[in-house]
């Protein structure tokens, strides 16, 4: 009994008092919510950008690695506080959009590279056998490199969803309300860091292992045929 | 049908062909031998502009290919190629690595494509393997795929770069025999190949080639009973051994 007690005032407190367990649903939501825009507007600029750099198109393919540059070799937290107060901040727009824009900018470098590393992997030898068929560089891309390397990118896509959900950790910083910040909250009116903390922790262990399960099962499948 | 004159490639500083001059008759089968980094692959691959010269000219039945003016593409579906590698296209079934070039560039009806996809698979000896994924296939029969593949675009000529030297030594007759097979039915070939016995037997010249240009070049029965050059004789004597 003398265990006890302590753990369900813990639970009362930082749960059930004032519906506290509601900020951590809410989080959820907002971090969930995040993580999926930010990942479609990331997908678009990660099939651009690396369009761009694979096909070496004149003009926009030295901005497409220097965006890819900028992105990776800068911390996330700070391009999402840039993003939120410099370009975005003057003019009135939701904060959850603004986060999500913010980390699908931030994606977009890594799946581009994603894209690029998964083409380059399909042996040379399967374009040159295209184009010597008369085939031309767009139908041979599409007809038979790029079914190839769908393989390849589609499990690290999968990571990249991984990383990306847990990335948006930092959204507390332009003041949202995701998962993070839903444990924070909640850890200042209970003076209690452990419990709101191991519970958001659980939370998002339980969310990527999700993802993770899918992972490999896209993986296995998409292995059948080799 | 083919003429090659003056023809250099330098990748880099390496100069790989130093001045080539080939000319090749239709229905004629030319074999290339030489040690390995002498320019054979390279000269096949510019035959039809897998490498772009660095100098020279290339005329397939008349037009230059090197000029800017020509259709790469256009080009390229008649001439077929085959590679050591076999290269097919491995989420495809064998009769859809056959058809995908017909059927996105030739405009004939998808039936006749098949069709002609099926006699090909019969000709080179597995009709059986149609709708097996590559992964399923002997090394022999994908090489078998891969020749069928380039014909499937009605090609003039096939160029064959070391076609037998990925395979197992048992399977290198069942792809000599579909080859020479084109060959008596009067198909252009030009075969870059370290399988002298072929070589001797089936081609109607053999150019042998040494550090970038042609040492020498004459009917095989001449080239490997006499030959004239003494690089000519080393290697056939390191070979032949």
């Amino acid at each position: 009994m003398g265990i006890l007690k302590p753990l369900a005032d813990a639970i009362y407190s930082n749960l059930i008092r004032e519906d506290r367990y509601m900020l951590l649903v809410r989080g959820l939501v907002s971090t969930l919510e995040i993580t999926l825009f930010a990942l479609l507007v990331g997908l678009i600029i990660g099939l651009f950008t690396a369009t761009v750099r694979i096909f070496k198109i004149k003009g926009v393919e030295k901005a497409a690695a220097l965006y890819v540059n900028v992105i990776r070799g800068t911390p996330a937290v700070v391009q999402l506080i840039i993003i939120y107060y410099a370009i975005l901040g003057s003019v009135n727009l939701d904060k959850l959009l603004v986060a999500s824009i913010a980390f699908g900018i931030n994606s977009g470098a890594y799946v581009s590279e994603l894209i690029r590393a998964g083409v380059g992997a399909v042996d040379k030898g399967q374009m040159e056998a295209a184009r010597s068929l008369g085939l031309s560089s767009a139908q041979s891309m599409r007809y038979v490199v790029l079914p190839q390397a769908v393989k390849n990118i589609l499990p690290a896509l999968v990571n990249e969803a991984i990383m990306l959900l847990k990335e948006t950790a930092i959204a507390g910083y332009i003041a949202l309300d995701d998962l993070t910040r839903a444990g924070n909250i909640i850890r200042s009116r209970t003076y209690d860091a452990y419990t709101p903390f191991l519970l958001v922790a659980v939370v998002y262990l339980y969310s990527t292992t999700v993802l993770s399960i899918l992972a490999e099962k896209l993986e296995r499948r998409l292995g059948r045929s080799d | 049908m083919i003429k090659v004159t003056g023809l250099y490639k330098s990748f880099g500083p390496l100069e790989v062909l130093r001045g080539i001059d080939v000319h090749v008759k239709k229905s004629e089968v030319v074999c290339v031998i030489g040690a390995s980094g002498s320019g054979k692959s390279t000269l096949l691959r510019c035959i039809n502009l897998l490498e772009k010269p660095t100098k020279g000219n290339i005329f397939i039945e008349g037009a230059d290919i090197t000029s800017e003016s020509t259709d790469i593409n256009k080009l390229r579906q008649k001439v077929g190629m085959v590679f050591q590698q076999f290269n097919l296209f491995p989420h495809m079934t064998v009769i859809e690595n056959l058809m995908l070039a017909p059927s996105k560039l030739l405009k004939e009806p998808e039936e006749r494509i098949k069709k002609r996809a099926e006699e090909l698979l019969e000709k080179v000896g597995i009709p059986e393997k149609a709708n097996e994924y590559p992964s399923r296939l002997s090394g022999g029969q994908k090489q078998r795929v891969a020749i069928a593949r380039a014909l499937a675009m009605n090609p003039d000529i096939m160029l064959f770069d070391e076609p037998t030297s990925a395979l197992d030594p048992e399977m290198v007759s069942e792809v000599l025999s579909v080859m020479r097979q084109l060959a008596g039915e009067g198909m252009t070939m030009i075969i870059v190949t370290h399988e002298m016995g072929f070589a001797k037997e089936a081609a109607d010249r053999v150019l042998f080639m040494e550090e970038g240009i042609i040492e020498e070049e004459g009917p095989p029965s001449l080239l490997f009973a006499e030959p004239k050059r003494q690089r000519t004789r080393d290697f056939l004597n390191k070979v032949l051994s």
